[in-house]
């Protein structure tokens, strides 16, 4: 801002910020974006490569990540120990069951630049599994970002005013006065006709009239 | 539909009656029929809600009709399914839950057609809506019941998920669904 004294304008330009992310029911992809944006500093106007200009950022709540369609059953890991016979393979469950941080880790490291600068900025990246976080870290925190994605509200999470005030779209069907009437006159005729005539002396109108009942 | 199983049921008692008893009377007809007709008098029979009560050696099990207050009017009454008559045709998600709890039963799956008078591509899209919902996790309160003393081996981890097919039309102009806002 003009003005500002030319010491603050440069702190307020060079300074490095720590952002927090939240990634409860968030697609790991998508927080991976918003990190690597903010970890080589592509966000701000001053950005060079060989400037380091990158930012912190926290990310909490990692354990409550979100994938979509099967990814948790078909998405796989792969890696190598060096040694033959050493090829693993783990999918996305078994991996985030195994630490709840890997996932949005591998994710942002595969987004950064294959450069040298990507071990630094990886050092820059604090990923946390819940919402617990050290004293330290947490007075660094400058801003919050927003979520990538709404998380929709569960049918638990609504008040009852709110489902009451919602109206019913269906009724179950109701007999009313009318169906009955009907039913009635069509029930009295058929018995009048059944006590009138014998067993023997029926006549066909009246059997098709029992019959198609 | 009920006074019609109704009167069968009344249709076929009468047969039994017919055909069994050559010589009987017509008073032992009129014995039998008359409480079914009277039942058939009652003036309007809505959702009952079944009473007992215990007086000494005496239950009494009385069905006591609920009085449901009228609620809003939907904006096109005469259509036959209630997506149409309330104009919610290609309005709703899956995000939607208030609208998709009103077609499912409390385990989860979905009413038949026949019960709630939905149109068959509804009925349909309403099923996929309520599958997709499921699979969110946004009814966490309507999952079939585990018999009796089953014991789950192994703690299933917890993985939540996420839905991504949204109709390309609610892509415009989605927002949260409430009939007659329009």
């Amino acid at each position: 801002m003009s003005s500002f004294t030319r010491s603050a304008q440069q702190w307020a330009t060079f300074a490095r910020s720590w952002f927090v992310i939240d990634a409860r029911m968030q697609p790991p992809g998508k927080i991976a974006t918003m990190c690597s944006v903010r970890l080589q500093g592509k966000h701000k106007p001053i950005y060079h490569a060989l400037s380091d200009c990158g930012d912190h950022v926290v990310v909490i709540n990692t354990k409550h990540i979100a994938f979509s369609g099967n990814k948790w059953e078909q998405k796989v890991y792969s890696s190598h120990t060096g040694y033959p016979g050493g090829f693993k393979q783990v999918t996305a469950a078994q991996l985030h069951q195994k630490d709840p941080k890997a996932i949005v880790k591998l994710a942002v490291y595969g987004m950064l630049p294959k450069n040298l600068h990507r071990r630094t900025m990886m050092q820059r990246l604090h990923i946390f599994a819940d919402d617990e976080l050290p004293e330290d870290i947490r007075a660094n925190l400058t801003e919050e970002l927003a979520q990538p994605r709404k998380i929709p509200r569960k049918l638990s999470e609504y008040t009852q005013e709110e489902i009451d005030a919602f109206p019913r779209l269906w009724t179950p069907y109701v007999e009313t006065h009318m169906h009955t009437q009907s039913a009635l006159k069509h029930s009295k005729a058929r018995i009048n006709a059944l006590t009138t005539c014998s067993a023997h002396v029926c006549n066909t109108a009246h059997k098709n009239q029992y019959r198609r009942s | 539909m009920a006074a019609r199983s109704v009167l069968k049921s009344v249709c076929t008692s009468l047969a039994g009656l017919k055909l069994g008893a050559s010589g009987s009377n017509v008073s032992a007809l009129q014995r039998i029929n008359v409480p079914q007709l009277s039942a058939l008098t009652i003036q309007s029979r809505g959702i009952r809600q079944v009473v007992e009560k215990q007086e000494g050696k005496t239950t009494t099990v009385e069905g006591r009709s609920v009085e449901v207050p009228a609620g809003p009017q939907p904006p096109n009454p005469t259509a036959k399914c209630p997506i149409y008559r309330w104009n919610l045709q290609h309005k709703y998600n899956y995000t939607d839950v208030l609208l998709l709890s009103q077609f499912i039963r409390s385990d989860g799956g979905m009413l038949p057609r026949k019960i709630t008078g939905l149109c068959a591509e509804e009925h349909r899209k309403i099923a996929v809506c309520v599958q997709m919902a499921h699979r969110a996790g946004l009814l966490p309160d309507h999952r079939p019941k585990l018999p009796e003393g089953h014991v789950p081996k192994k703690a299933k981890p917890q993985l939540n998920r996420v839905n991504q097919a949204i109709w390309l039309h609610l892509l415009e102009c989605h927002h949260s669904v409430h009939p007659g806002s329009q």
